[in-house]
């Protein structure tokens, strides 16, 4: 089990799905760049291919042209299917693939399943939901289903965390949750970003990207139509509002108050600081 | 492969539009007189038939070959097995296994007429979607009500499971996917190994399968859906002058394949 | 003038699943005019979806002092029925609306349950077709559509029987902003047109659409009144599990930091308003 983060290298990626008469792409070209310990969003409508992107870094999709390298291996490499393994990537409405008659139990899933001692099981679970703010003695033996529909999320989260993955990749992870849930849930992420995981968040949610990440990949269609650091020059991220997602709050609200962008606070907190 | 069920190939040709339950209908009787008719010239003429209904549907010949395909090796374990087992005096063996010339015709016979059936089901299950075949075989099964059984109501269930059909084969993808992200394997072992290691995929799937059900019964209850009453359609089905044609050629079929 | 008759009027409701356990709803009391845009808040468990599922009258209550909806009494199997009829409810998850194996054929499903006539069927769901945009989708089987447009079209199914009210239980949760704009913009338009909605929701962005807002906790009504008077008092936000709009948690920061805004703002446009009113207040 190594630590420290993992670089995910994308190169002209592109991908169809096999369907019906005729294949259906869903990404084309794609450029796509984290770094080890980086936080990337990964911005786009339902449709532009968020979630393909993730899972063919992940290894779940091959891609039909270009390729993924992950640190310093290529495709090809020996070795390269173990770092697939260690990228750990939550599907959309994780708690859809609850299984397991107990907590603990699902979490454990993974762990066992790369071939782990019963021992280090035990300590990778009892991490992992201690990490997303569950109590492994009293949520451990409870059955998923009794937990709550934000519980269940982390509960899921904590399935992928067990396996100690060095970079995760998350697929709207806030979706379908109420507002504690929403922070509990914030919270869980800004604590793995304390500790250096890398993450990519593909989101429609801007003002969670802003909040928690750096950079910005925008995806439309299939295509990489903008990248970088986010666009604080005269732009003011306007090209989100061409592919039908909204401006950052923050971003927005500092534009019309004719502030400088570069200087967008990146939480309410924050912000009310500035402005008092 | 997946998205279309029952090879349902939508178009606007002769044999699209006539109304299904002739349709249904004529295809029964049909297959039930290649059954009762024997012998290559009566088959032939059930082929023709079969034949020129496929050109006059304008499906294409690589949606028909795919249908057909998985046939084929019924097929040709079909004239295998008849070869070697039929009747008849041998003239050609081989070991313990014997042809005769009688068993090489039967063969023949058999797969062929097992060729002509699919093809001829196929013109069904081509031409009709499959709310226009639930339909019909609603109204052709009415006489079963009187036995208490609910035949609209499983007409509605059987239109609504197939409208789920796709929806099912993407979510299971969707899990497996998921899964294997978390190390499942779902390719390594013997069967009973294999079928331990698809219960991180049945139980979401059948978990997903009631919490939808539930939804739905509510969703249709809230558009006034209550089992048992009659519902007119938005698309009721209209027996028109060109199904009696349909039917009158069917008849003209058998007698056909009774003269020669 | 005489006094409006409420088309929804709700006293000491209550509702127990089934055996023992918390009832989901616990003495709800409720007034809604006609032609409200009235939306509900409330955490996961406050009894939100629960009351959206009776307004429709399609459950049981377990008991209540006074249940009218549109006029038909939800206590009563033929009030509910009624309200059916009467009430459209739509829910969260789109996919698990349609039961049509076209667009055109979903849309049409409620006016086949009430055996309408195959003309007045057709001619209603051209209508409902072109009214949210799904003329183009007509044919379109429903595994193939997008979110929104699911939710469009789940939509024009509910509203193709002619109804008094709709009852919304968090139709946008799971879409994307494009799909949550367009179910907005149908929904607004459908109140503008005057029918009389019950929205339920957890984003709190779109509680500024209501003409009021009722906050649901432990299943009784706690809260009535404007979004800006909820927003307000952080301590019943806190409370009662809500969020706060962003520009709410802006001047709610700004209060905690000794830097209170006069009136609590719900978007960006209203909170640069407050701010400027601030400084202006401040340089007198």
């Amino acid at each position: 089990m190594t630590s420290g983060g993992l670089e995910v290298v994308c190169e002209r990626v592109s991908f169809a799905y096999e369907e019906g008469r005729q294949p259906v792409p869903a990404l084309a070209d794609v450029d796509f760049r984290v770094g080890a310990g980086e936080r990337v969003a990964l911005l786009g409508p339902t449709g532009s291919g968020k979630s393909t992107l993730l899972q063919v870094v992940r290894g779940l999709l091959r891609p039909d042209g270009g390729s993924v390298r992950l640190g310093d291996l290529a495709p090809d490499d020996t070795g390269y299917g173990e770092l697939q393994r260690q990228i750990g990537l939550v599907f959309q409405q994780p708690e859809l693939q609850l299984f397991a008659a107990t907590a603990r139990d699902d979490v454990a899933y993974g762990p066992r399943q790369l071939g782990w001692s019963e021992e280090d099981v035990e300590t990778a679970t009892a991490e992992a939901l201690a990490t997303v703010g569950l109590d492994p003695a009293e949520h451990g033996p409870r059955h998923p289903y009794s937990l709550s529909g934000g519980e269940q999320r982390r509960l899921a989260l904590a399935g992928v965390l067990a396996m100690r993955p060095r970079v995760l990749l998350l697929d709207e992870p806030f979706v379908s949750l109420d507002p504690p849930a929403r922070r509990d849930l914030s919270q869980v992420l800004h604590s793995l970003m304390a500790r250096g995981m890398g993450l990519v968040l593909a989101t429609h949610d801007v003002d969670r990207a802003w909040a928690l990440c750096d950079r910005r990949v925008v995806l439309a269609a299939g295509r990489v139509v903008a990248a970088g650091t986010w666009d604080l020059g005269s732009g003011g991220e306007r090209v989100l509002g061409e592919y039908g997602l909204e401006v950052p709050f923050l971003v927005d609200l500092w534009s019309r108050l004719g502030r400088p962008l570069a200087t967008t606070p990146r939480s309410a907190r924050e912000a009310a600081e500035m402005l008092a | 492969m997946r998205a279309t069920v029952a090879q349902y190939y939508p178009g606007i040709s002769l044999v699209h539009r006539f109304d299904p339950r002739c349709k249904v209908v004529a295809v029964a009787v049909l297959v039930v007189a290649l059954f009762v008719r024997d012998g290559f010239a009566a088959l032939a003429v059930f082929a023709a038939v079969g034949v020129a209904g496929l050109a006059l549907s304008r499906v294409p010949l690589a949606w028909v070959w795919r249908a057909l395909r998985p046939v084929l090796w019924l097929m040709a374990l079909t004239f295998v097995l008849q070869a070697l087992f039929g009747p008849g005096d041998e003239f050609w063996s081989v070991g313990p296994l014997h042809v005769s010339r009688r068993g090489l015709e039967q063969a023949a016979f058999l797969s062929v007429r097992l060729i002509v059936i699919v093809v001829i089901g196929s013109l069904l299950t081509f031409t009709t979607s499959p709310i226009a075949l639930t339909d019909a075989l609603a109204w052709l099964g009415r006489p079963l009500r009187r036995l208490r059984v609910p035949t609209e109501e499983l007409a509605l269930m059987a239109t609504i499971a197939l409208r789920f059909i796709p929806t099912l084969f993407e979510e299971t993808d969707t899990i497996m996917r998921a899964q294997r992200a978390r190390g499942a394997d779902f390719s390594r072992g013997g069967p009973v190994r294999r079928a331990r290691a698809l219960l991180p995929v049945l139980v979401p799937l059948f978990v997903m399968s009631f919490r939808r059900a539930d939804d739905l019964a509510l969703a249709m209850e809230a558009r006034c859906y209550t089992p048992g009453v009659a519902r007119t359609r938005l698309h009721p089905m209209q027996a028109r002058p060109r199904d009696a044609l349909l039917l009158l050629l069917v008849a003209a079929t058998i007698v056909a394949a009774m003269l020669v | 003038m005489g006094v409006a008759i409420p088309l929804i009027r709700l006293r000491g409701l209550r509702y127990r699943y089934g055996g023992a356990g918390a009832d989901a709803l616990d003495g709800l009391d409720l007034d809604v005019e006609a032609g409200e845009f009235l939306v509900v808040v409330g955490r996961n468990g406050s009894g939100k979806s629960t009351l959206a599922r009776l307004l429709g009258g399609l459950d049981r209550p377990t008991a209540a002092g006074e249940a009218i909806v549109a006029g038909h009494d939800i206590t009563t199997p033929d009030g509910r029925l009624a309200a059916r009829r009467d009430v459209g409810v739509l829910f969260q998850n789109p996919e698990n609306q349609l039961v049509g194996a076209t667009v055109e054929e979903d849309v049409a499903f409620g006016l086949e349950n009430l055996a309408l006539p195959q003309r007045e069927i057709r001619d209603r769901v051209d209508g409902m077709l072109t009214a949210f945009g799904l003329d183009d989708l007509r044919t379109r089987q429903p595994h193939l559509l997008s979110g929104g447009q699911k939710q469009r079209t789940a939509l024009a199914g509910v509203l193709a029987i002619p109804r008094l009210a709709l009852v919304l239980d968090e139709p946008t949760a799971m879409l994307d902003p494009a799909g949550r704009r367009d179910v907005l913009a149908a929904v607004s338009g459908q109140w503008r047109d005057g029918l009389t909605i019950v929205y339920v929701t957890q984003e709190m962005d779109e509680v500024a659409l209501g003409t009021r807002v009722l906050a649901v906790d432990a299943g009784r009504a706690i809260f009535s009144g404007t979004p800006a008077e909820l927003f307000g008092d952080t301590a019943a936000v806190e409370r009662l599990g809500l969020g706060l709009p962003p520009a709410a948690e802006v001047a709610v920061a700004l209060a905690e930091l000794g830097r209170p805004l006069r009136n609590v703002p719900l978007s960006a446009a209203e909170l640069v308003g407050e701010l400027s009113d601030a400084q202006a207040g401040d340089a007198r």
